[in-house]
């Protein structure tokens, strides 16, 4: 076989594959329309947008950087795939006290914002898909939840129930100064010592603001819902 | 042009010597280098795996967090060590089966160095923060393009020897290893460009990074390792090969199924369909190639048991390919949809898959091939017998615990994670299999400093000289030096004043 019939045996037998699963679908994929909403169906017009808020780029960098996404997946499975979906708060909730059950599959449309959908490698932890969705409802109820995240973020075994978890502790992404004036209202509840204070950097900020972001469990267009009719709470 | 190949004994071992002359210190800098890399990867290997069961260990500080000493764990070992020695091999069996002296090495060598320059910018890149955050693409963007370059100037030139080299027959190594070269640019250029450069959907992103984990796996790591192990066998053994139509099954049914496999990983995320299960499909098929490149290396090592179990190369190469086998199961019992993906997409046992490939496989055959190269280059024996015992023992103990610890209860996890009615806190049963790890690691690490060492010595030119090669087992009944024979000195080297 001469040189050039090997190389093109290669170029061929990689090349197909090549075109088949990466080219063509990262092209399709770059340019995905949108999901129409239909007024019979929806009771709405428009098209789906999962809106987010709070520092999602700075924040996914800072996840990104410190490698969360080594133990922590950010993909609710639908049934087929895994057993994500029953659980009671991953995919949503399964009692929202307004909403009802607002469970859902990850959608293509969940990353807005993100270059890297930060799936995950493994689940040391649990998911986040909804972790913003969990403080606020779950962890952190009658307090603010990003103090409920500082806090956790520096001392991840600090509440007694969670003294096995083997996340890192996030220390360095908090500094301790001086109060001169009125103490910062970020500053962690247990950071106190005389006059000085802990509070968070600029990249804990981003972070936290990032994971409390992480709120995908918005009503899915019927188009996209594959699920089955849940009880209105 | 088939006169330029010698027909005479003598002309041709003068030939040998002299591409092993033109090509020592290229080589014996990747080897070298590469060995350091293993043991700093190894380390952080183990400070990573402590810290999964004692999180509080070195804690604190920025550099020294988890999810910067893992990515730097797992680049330390792809882009020091495992592409590094590859590279050695590379040049070394190219210019050997192309029978062409190295008229580069001056620029592979200032090549190599930029490509450590390289990895170690992204080492500190990442243990200062600024990860990109894509699993084995963790090296700031900036690392890339440098490593890419660095690529072609060290393995071009191995491309041209195969094709300057005299007429004749391909052998199924040069196959291997041609197919590595081509792949693995088209690969990294590919997910680099794709990931750094284009603006693409997140979620895709993520596919062609599973994917480019995959496809470094399977089509550069394994390619090389088959190469080179289809070169040691027949060499060391003396026979030819078992079957040469079962040689290139295995390579073509590789290069066809090895390019679709790898985004398994993304089962259930939103991407079309049909590509994690495309994955899961291709990487179950790479059964076929896996198992016929193994039962024809064993087919024919083993068929002299007495070779066996003197030559460290054919110790460590019979391992390699152990391990090929169990990585073969491993690629079906793992991966199957349905069954057991739901299990494995998210718990160790990817981390035990890639560690099985990449050490238990790819890094056995290299180990074989450094113990049959090393001498050839340097014209010097190894040292010691007991060094290289060690290195096989240590290391086949630490790899048997970390890849199937990590393979089998990452299952376990993967059940207790599927078991939705229990809370999530009773999945987190890692603690006892990371205990176990560390200690593997432990062994591994200890080994390795000893290969560091006895491979610098060798780079020293302090190795024995001696035409007997250090076996492990005596040829004798009764045993002669701890070191092996003491055999004739070895006077008529290139780079030796005689004294006549």
């Amino acid at each position: 076989m001469s040189l050039r019939t090997f190389i093109l045996g290669l170029s061929a037998s990689f090349g197909i594959a090549w075109l088949a699963i990466i080219v063509v679908p990262f092209i399709k994929m770059r340019d995905l329309a949108p999901v129409q909403l239909t007024e019979a169906a929806d009771g709405t017009t428009g098209i789906f947008f999962p809106k987010r808020s709070g520092r999602v780029a700075d924040g996914a960098q800072i996840y990104a950087e410190n490698g969360c996404y080594l133990c922590h997946t950010q993909v609710v499975r639908p049934t087929y795939a895994g057993n994500d979906l029953y659980r009671a708060d991953w995919g949503g909730l399964k009692a929202d006290p307004d909403r009802g059950d607002t469970r859902r599959e990850t959608n293509a449309y969940d990353f807005f914002g993100e270059k890297f959908a930060q799936i995950g490698v493994s689940r040391m932890g649990p998911d986040l898909s909804n972790l913003g969705r969990r403080v606020e409802s779950i962890y952190a109820v009658g307090k603010d939840p990003s103090q409920w995240l500082y806090a956790h973020l520096y001392n991840p075994r600090q509440e007694p129930q969670r003294w096995k978890s083997t996340c890192p502790s996030f220390r360095f992404l908090f500094t301790e100064r001086k109060i001169t004036g009125n103490s910062s209202d970020d500053a962690l509840p247990f950071g106190r010592h005389g006059n000085k204070e802990l509070i968070p950097d600029s990249d804990a900020k981003a972070l936290v603001s990032y994971l409390l972001s992480l709120k995908k469990d918005q009503p899915v267009p019927a188009s996209m819902n594959f699920g089955p009719p849940k009880k209105k709470g | 042009m088939s006169s330029a190949i010698p027909t005479n004994p003598e002309q041709d071992a003068l030939l040998r010597a002299g591409i092993d002359r033109s090509l020592r210190h290229p080589v014996m800098f990747f080897m070298t280098s590469g060995a350091a890399w293993l043991a700093v990867s190894i380390l952080l290997g183990i400070v990573s795996s402590a810290k999964v069961h004692s999180p509080e260990f070195m804690a604190g500080c920025s550099w020294l967090t988890y999810g910067r000493v893992f990515p730097a764990h797992i680049n330390a070992f792809i882009y020091g060590w495992g592409f590094q020695v590859a590279f050695a091999v590379i040049i070394w069996m190219t210019a050997r089966l192309s029978r062409k002296e190295c008229t580069a090495s001056g620029l592979i060598l200032t090549a190599g160095h930029i490509w450590n320059l390289g990895v170690s910018l992204g080492l500190v890149g990442i243990f200062a923060g600024f990860s990109t955050g894509m699993p084995w693409m963790e090296f700031p963007s900036f690392v890339w393009p440098v490593l890419l370059v660095s690529y072609f100037a060290i393995v071009i030139w191995s491309f041209i020897q195969f094709r300057v080299r005299p007429e004749g027959h391909v052998y199924i190594s040069q196959w291997y290893i041609l197919g590595a070269m081509v792949w693995f640019p088209w690969i990294f250029i590919t997910a680099n460009t794709l990931l750094h450069c284009l603006p693409g959907h997140p979620v895709m992103a993520a596919g062609i990074n599973a994917w480019y984990k995959s496809a470094l796996i399977f089509l550069f790591f394994t390619p090389v390792a088959l190469g080179t192990a289809y070169y040691l066998a027949p060499k060391v053994t003396g026979r030819p090969v078992f079957s040469y139509s079962l040689a290139k099954l295995g390579f073509w049914s590789l290069a066809i199924i090895a390019p679709w496999a790898g985004m398994q990983k993304l089962a259930g995320a939103p991407i079309p369909y049909f590509l994690p299960y495309l994955g899961a499909a291709a990487t179950v098929l790479l059964f076929i190639p896996m198992i016929a490149a193994a039962i024809n290396l064993l087919r024919t090592m083993l068929a002299s048991p007495e070779i066996l179990s003197g030559s460290p190369s054919l110790r460590f190469t019979v391992a390699g390919i152990g391990g090929l086998i169990i990585l073969a199961f491993s690629a079906v019992f793992l991966n199957l949809p349905d069954s057991t993906l739901p299990l494995t997409q998210f718990s160790m046992s990817s981390y035990g898959f890639e560690i099985l490939a990449l050490y238990g496989f790819f890094s056995f055959v290299m180990f074989g091939a450094v113990y049959f190269i090393v001498p050839r280059v340097t014209r010097r024996e190894w040292l010691s017998r007991r060094l290289i015992k060690m290195h096989f023992l240590l290391s086949v103990y630490g790899v048997i615990v970390v890849a199937l610890v990590a393979l089998y209860g990452g299952l376990e996890q993967g059940k207790s994670q599927e078991d939705w009615q229990q809370p999530w806190q009773a999945s987190a049963t890692a603690y006892p299999y990371a205990v176990a790890t560390t200690i593997a690691w432990c062994f591994i690490l200890f080994s390795n400093v000893f290969f560091f060492l006895h491979l610098t010595l060798m780079w020293l030119r302090l190795g024995r000289r001696s035409s007997h090669p250090t076996l492990l087992a005596a040829s004798h009944g009764h045993a002669v030096s701890p070191h092996g024979e003491d055999g004739d000195i070895d006077n008529a080297g290139p780079g030796y004043v005689s004294a006549h």
